[in-house]
């Protein structure tokens, strides 16, 4: 039984760390957050499903083509959701511009692929055994995203020019950083973290279009817990976010484990706002 | 040259006489008496099967004119209050049925789910304080998996996955036109009682949160009992929709109350528009009916209202609400000219008593390593106006700010009359007759001009927001008195003719006006105002100058921040120089202007 | 799908009919059935099957002429396998098009609903649901029953785990449905009479992809028997997957959809399917000869000639369809469309010849299927949509 709580606790906090890393840059590139973080994360299992058991294609090529729909969906949300309402006074445009989407994407998916959950196909044709792929495929997934992230952020110009346009906005386009496509490339880039999520976990998840509005809720809390922005603090949080689930699911069943879930997460909040991590914001007048 | 003379003090013509006036409430007034006829005589021309459908709407819209305030009024995003209405129509089924205690008649069930439902609209919104809007968003979704998870685990009361059987209410509303009745008469009650609060010192509060919190802090709103005032109103009328819900479904299961219900009331908010009664009313019946046309739209709706959200958001985002706004539509004359009476400003500002002078004593106050203010001391007198000038990044904005309660200074305090004034409570200023305006006008766009004004004057009113509910007589009175007072403060300020139009459509001079009308209505003892003259014309300083200098005279105590020198020096009777947050210098305009130091570091020539 | 379907066909046999001699206006009018199916949803396999089975039904019926000439026009509304569609589906079948019998709803939480509110309109319904309360001859006299209760169903079940199989520690799991909720509840307690000792009971959302923690539990607390209650094809085929991924080698006995093409068609093995025993009724089963009666060959005869998918499915489900409208056919063949008289002769209805079983009713007995034709079949049998009876199973 504990070994069935660790592994899965850490292959489904790695899904929500990679969502909330999915969360956090798309925040970097905009300060928005947006609700199709979640959504993102269930198109990589849909996908996946829909290309590699429904078409039949072989899973390296359904696993780009559920990387690049992932992509696309990530530059279809700044095009459409958040770019339009940067501009405007309200501030909050974009939790509903963000929110609409969502559940556009969601409902259609519901419609078309179907309502109920669809199986995932075995990606690896290996026998299963008890650490099997669908625990460690998020986690390397995880790993590999952190790791792809430092290198890009700290080695790479374009991943520099992130952290300027994350860090000052106005200053870095005051050095003629090209805020828009820069940003549109954060957001495909989150689209392909979001995805790879959602198609990594697929067999622990199934093909299923109410797996966005789950993952928007357990994706945000790391973000939440662990301080907007920052992704190391997510990663931390979204792991024990997770082995806390899989316990409490192992320990007392399903509805006990949503409401324990929440509950602690609504009191970390109340107590500190910015998370255990982050700082909290001035105002200014 | 302007051509729109001052009048005469012989042509004065009384106060508040220039008012909206009331042929326009009855305009506002008439999309409802529509609505309510059709309603009436719905079971005539309606068949028993659209009578379930009206019936529905009339449910859903008992929750939404609730939910309105909270998402329309106040602008927290609460995502999911469908938790509301599953408390509520659980609470009333249980009861009803009398799995717990012995059955409750129905109508006490539902007044006992209306009282659960408050406490827990307080409960789940009041996180809405301490969060961020996506975080609070979130925690809302949250509570609405849970209440049904309870409702699921929950057997021995609930039912679990079997369920409950939803109240019968008794004779004459258990027929299905009287149950109809029964619920579109709760519906045009909702309406009523959150129409009055809309036209009420709360509902204009409450848009000030939203829009422009600073302002509202500024005009003594206290957001944390105006909000969980409004969060126990909505959880009370969602519960009492929710018992409806209950009696119109007959049964009811836990997977009855979907995360697509919850979006459906955010959404009929957001497209009908926000500071609004009659666009989400339109809004709910058009989501609820419109699945109804068309079988294939029943399972494409979500969808759709995803869609309408989307359209609403990035083109329209008054939503229905601005597209029937007619009369802000009529262009608005191009010259207009501001033309203040200064005449008027001694009869708003009738006698305040002399509340001594306000006292900076050895003010310290450091961001981090940075001395923002450096041990500032200065004296500001009833009926007097003090300047306050220098460099950018001297610290001006910041004393203001400190004296306002925005910052709490290190060393040192802020005295009135000699006693010190708490630091960081900037809504308890308004209390004591400290007014002020910010160095970029904060206003709320979408209301009138008069709305606006009206909201400086809040903690004027004395009616309950249970009063406002009921438009009691105090209320009315409140809304009459602020009304006039609005009234003279636009007229001493010279907008009195734009008193209807919606302030966003003001052009930027105005909106400094603006925010010294609404500064007035409080009657200050002392007034600040932050940098009042940027982006006025010579013309418009001019009389702002004689406008300051009159409300000097009636004993105000004026704070100016400026930049102008010519604004200082004309009706200042004390300035203060502040330089990296000391004192540069201190004394009267001809003192000031011969001052060695301050004539190289600032004034130049 | 939600939409109103009006199966209008040809009027040919309808002037034939009309010959005889009728009341002019009687005559022409067709006689409106509603239909309240799950057609599309979580709970929707019930629906789809005995959907066919009804088509097919009324269809023949019209062809020979529908009742005393009447043709039968059957009004659908899709409850989308949602208790607050198929409240206002009932409310437009009653109010709106004013039916005079209702079949349906086929889902038990989607009845609890319907059942009283057609009751306030006296409107005489039938629906095959299971859960027991829905039937209550005092309080509901105008709602029948032409399907097991879960009193019988869990009766040959539960028999079959602590008698036949000999386990005494079982695990009884189901879904958050109305039906699921309630089977349990039910169950529970007659194992436990039976001398059978419940090591784990859970109701578990049906959505939820990953069943191993409810599993393990199961196993840590001893169980030796599985048994599931859900007419959801995807859960109870990740119930059988996750024993099979577990290698547990336990029997899964429980709800007749365990052994639907549905459920077939999503298990990761087709191994998986063994040892698994679904209820199911003897008259659509092979006897232990390996034969099936001559109604059912026939049926299934009438089947593959109306080129009816059989394999996505069950036969019984399709057979219960069947047998529906023919039996509000011949109850209106005899006493006429008005609502009482309808009543009054379903309520000395003696051995209905249906399908997959015969319908009888009384005054104090609204459920119509009798207790000993619910048998236990082993579901990877499958063949020509027939089922063996269940190892150990005597008659």
């Amino acid at each position: 039984m504990v070994t069935s709580i660790i592994l899965s606790g850490t292959a489904m906090g790695c899904i929500y760390a990679l969502i909330a890393v999915t969360y956090n840059v798309m925040f970097s590139a905009s300060r928005v957050f947006s609700f199709t973080a979640g959504t993102l994360g269930m198109i990589g299992g849909v996908l996946g499903s829909l290309f590699i058991a429904r078409m039949g294609l072989p899973v390296f090529v359904g696993f780009l083509l559920a990387l690049a729909g992932g992509a696309l969906l990530g530059i279809v949300t700044e095009i459409v959701a958040v770019r339009p309402v940067l501009k405007s006074l309200d501030q909050h445009l974009y939790v509903l511009s963000t929110l609409a989407l969502a559940l556009m994407i969601q409902q259609f998916t519901a419609i078309e692929w179907s309502t109920e959950p669809q199986p995932f196909p075995r990606l690896f044709d290996i026998a299963r055994v008890e650490f099997d792929q669908q625990y460690w495929l998020p986690m390397l997934a995880c790993a590999g995203v952190i790791v792809g992230l430092e290198l890009l952020y700290r080695h790479t110009l374009i991943g520099h020019a992130f952290l300027a346009i994350a860090e000052d906005n106005y200053a870095a386009r005051a050095l003629g950083l090209p805020e828009r496509q820069l940003r549109m490339t954060s957001f495909a880039l989150a689209g392909v973290i979001g995805s790879l999520a959602g198609f990594a976990g697929g067999e622990m998840l199934l093909a299923f279009f109410a797996n966005a509005p789950m993952l928007t809720f357990y994706g945000f809390v790391p973000v939440a817990l662990g301080g907007m922005g920052n992704n190391r603090g997510a990663v931390v949080a979204g792991l024990l976010l997770g082995l806390f689930q899989q316990t409490a699911n192992f320990l007392v069943g399903g509805i006990f484990a949503s409401v324990a879930v929440f509950t602690v997460f609504i009191i970390v909040l109340l107590a500190r706002p910015e998370g255990l991590v982050g700082s909290a914001l001035q105002r200014r007048v | 040259m302007d051509t729109k003379i001052t009048k005469t003090v012989s042509e004065l013509r009384p106060a508040g006489a220039n008012a909206p006036a009331p042929a326009s409430a009855f305009a506002t007034a008439l999309p409802f008496l529509a609505l309510l006829v059709i309603g009436i005589a719905f079971p005539l021309f309606g068949g028993g099967y659209w009578g379930v459908i009206a019936t529905r709407a009339c449910v859903y819209w008992v929750l939404v004119s609730g939910l309105n305030l909270v998402v329309g009024f106040a602008g927290q995003i609460a995502i999911g209050w469908v938790a509301l209405l599953t408390l509520g129509a659980y609470t009333t089924s249980v009861l009803a049925a009398g799995n717990v205690l012995p059955a409750l008649p129905p109508y006490l069930a539902l007044a006992i789910a209306a009282l659960v439902g408050a406490i827990f609209g307080l409960i789940v919104g009041l996180p809405a304080l301490r969060l961020r809007t996506f975080y609070f968003a979130i925690t809302t979704l949250g509570f609405a998996t849970i209440v049904t998870q309870v409702a699921l685990a929950w057997q021995s009361v609930t039912g679990g996955g079997v369920g409950v059987p939803g109240p019968i209410f008794p004779e004459p509303f258990s027929s299905q036109w009287g149950f109809y009745y029964f619920c579109f008469g709760l519906a045009a009650i909702c309406t009523w009682m959150t129409a009055n609060i809309a036209a009420s010192r709360f509902g204009r509060a409450l848009t000030a949160i939203r829009d422009a919190e600073v302002a509202a802090e500024a005009s003594g709103i206290a957001k944390p009992a105006l909000l969980g005032t409004v969060f126990l109103f909505s959880g009370a009328v969602a519960a009492v929709a929710g018992g409806l819900f209950a009696s119109l479904q007959s049964y009811i299961t836990p997977d009855a109350f979907t995360l697509d219900l919850s979006v459906l009331f955010f959404i009929a908010i957001l497209i009908g528009g926000r500071s609004s009664i009659l666009g989400p009313l339109l809004g709910t019946i058009l989501l609820t009916v419109l699945p109804e046309f068309a079988a294939p739209l029943v399972a494409w709706s979500t969808f759709l209202y995803a869609v309408l959200l989307l359209v609403i958001v990035l083109a329209i985002p008054g939503g229905i609400a601005e597209m029937l706004d007619f009369k802000n539509r009529r262009p608005l004359e191009s010259d207009r000219a501001i033309v203040p009476r200064p005449e008027l400003v001694a009869r708003l500002l009738d006698t305040a008593p002399d509340a001594g002078t306000l006292t900076l004593d050895q003010v310290a106050l450091s961001f981090g390593g940075v001395r923002a203010i450096d041990g500032l001391d200065m004296e500001i007198r009833p009926g007097q106006v003090h300047g306050l000038i220098g460099p950018n990044g001297s610290g001006k904005t910041t004393t203001l700010n400190v004296i306002s309660g925005y910052y709490a200074p290190q060393h040192g305090a802020v005295r009135l009359n000699g006693a010190a004034l708490p630091a960081l409570t900037r809504h308890q200023r308004a209390h004591m007759r400290i007014a002020r305006t910010f160095q970029t006008p904060r206003i709320v766009g979408s209301a009138s001009v008069l709305e606006n004004v009206m909201i400086g004057g809040t903690i004027y009113g004395r009616a309950t927001f249970v009063e406002s509910l009921l438009s009691l007589p105090r209320h009315r009175r409140d809304e009459a008195m602020l009304r006039k007072t609005a009234m003279l403060a636009l007229e001493s300020v010279g907008l009195e003719r734009l008193a209807a139009v919606r302030a966003d459509r003001l052009q930027h001079a105005e909106l400094r006006f603006i925010e010294i009308a609404r500064g007035l209505m409080l009657r200050p003892s002392f007034l600040l105002l932050d940098e009042p003259a940027a982006g006025l014309s010579a013309e418009e300083i001019a009389r702002l100058s004689t406008l300051l200098l009159a409300i000097a005279r009636a004993g105000t105590g004026v704070l100016l921040v400026e930049h102008h020198p010519d604004l200082i020096f004309d009706i200042c009777h004390h300035i203060t120089v502040l330089n990296l947050g000391k004192t540069l210098a201190a004394g009267t305009p001809a003192e000031i202007r011969s001052h060695r130091e301050v004539v190289n570091a600032y004034l130049g020539g | 799908m939600s939409l109103t379907r009006r199966q209008v066909l040809s009027s040919g046999a309808a002037a034939i009919a009309s010959t005889i001699a009728k009341p002019a206006i009687a005559a022409k009018e067709p006689i409106l059935v509603g239909y309240l199916p799950a057609l599309t949803g979580p709970s929707s396999s019930t629906g789809v099957g005995i959907n066919r089975g009804i088509q097919l039904a009324v269809q023949e019926i019209n062809a020979a002429g529908g009742i005393d000439g009447r043709q039968i026009e059957l009004i659908t509304r899709d409850t989308q396998s949602d208790p607050t569609k198929a409240v206002n589906g009932a409310a437009e079948l009653t109010r709106g098009q004013k039916v005079s019998v209702v079949f349906g709803p086929v889902n038990s939480g989607e009845s609890l609903a319907v059942v009283p509110l057609l009751a306030r309109t006296n409107t005489p319904q039938i629906h095959p649901c299971w859960v027991d309360t829905l039937t209550d001859p005092k309080k509901y006299p105008m709602c029948f029953r032409n399907a097991p209760t879960n009193q019988q169903i869990g009766g040959a079940a539960n028999r079959y785990v602590v008698e036949v199989l000999k386990h005494k520690k079982v695990a009884v799991i189901s879904d958050t449905t109305g039906y699921g909720t309630a089977s349990v509840n039910a169950y529970v307690p007659m194992l436990k009479a039976r001398g059978a000792d419940v090591v784990y009971q859970g109701n578990v959302d049906a959505a939820n992809p990953d069943l191993k923690p409810e599993l393990l539990r199961m196993q840590s607390a001893g169980a030796e028997a599985i048994m599931p209650w859900s007419v959801n094809a995807g859960f109870l085929s990740r119930i059988i997957n996750t024993r099979g991924q577990m290698n547990w080698d336990v029997p899964i006995v429980g709800q007749t959809t365990l052994g639907s093409g549905q459920t077939k068609a999503l298990l990761e093995k087709p191994d998986y399917w063994a040892k698994v025993y679904p209820n199911n009724f003897r008259p659509v089963c092979y006897s232990t000869d390996g034969k099936l009666t001559d109604r059912t060959s026939a049926f299934l005869d009438r089947l593959k000639s109306a080129k009816i998918e059989m394999g996505d499915t069950l036969l019984w489900w399709i057979a219960l369809g069947y047998d529906s409208p023919r039996m509000i056919a011949e109850a209106m063949k005899n006493v006429g469309s008005d609502a009482e008289q309808v009543v009054s002769y379903l309520n000395n209805l003696k051995e209905f010849p249906g399908v997959y079983g015969d319908m009888s009713f009384t005054p104090d007995r609204h459920d119509g299927y009798p207790d000993e034709e619910v048998v236990m079949v082993e579901a990877n049998s499958l063949n020509n949509g027939a089922f063996k009876l269940a190892p150990g199973y005597s008659a």
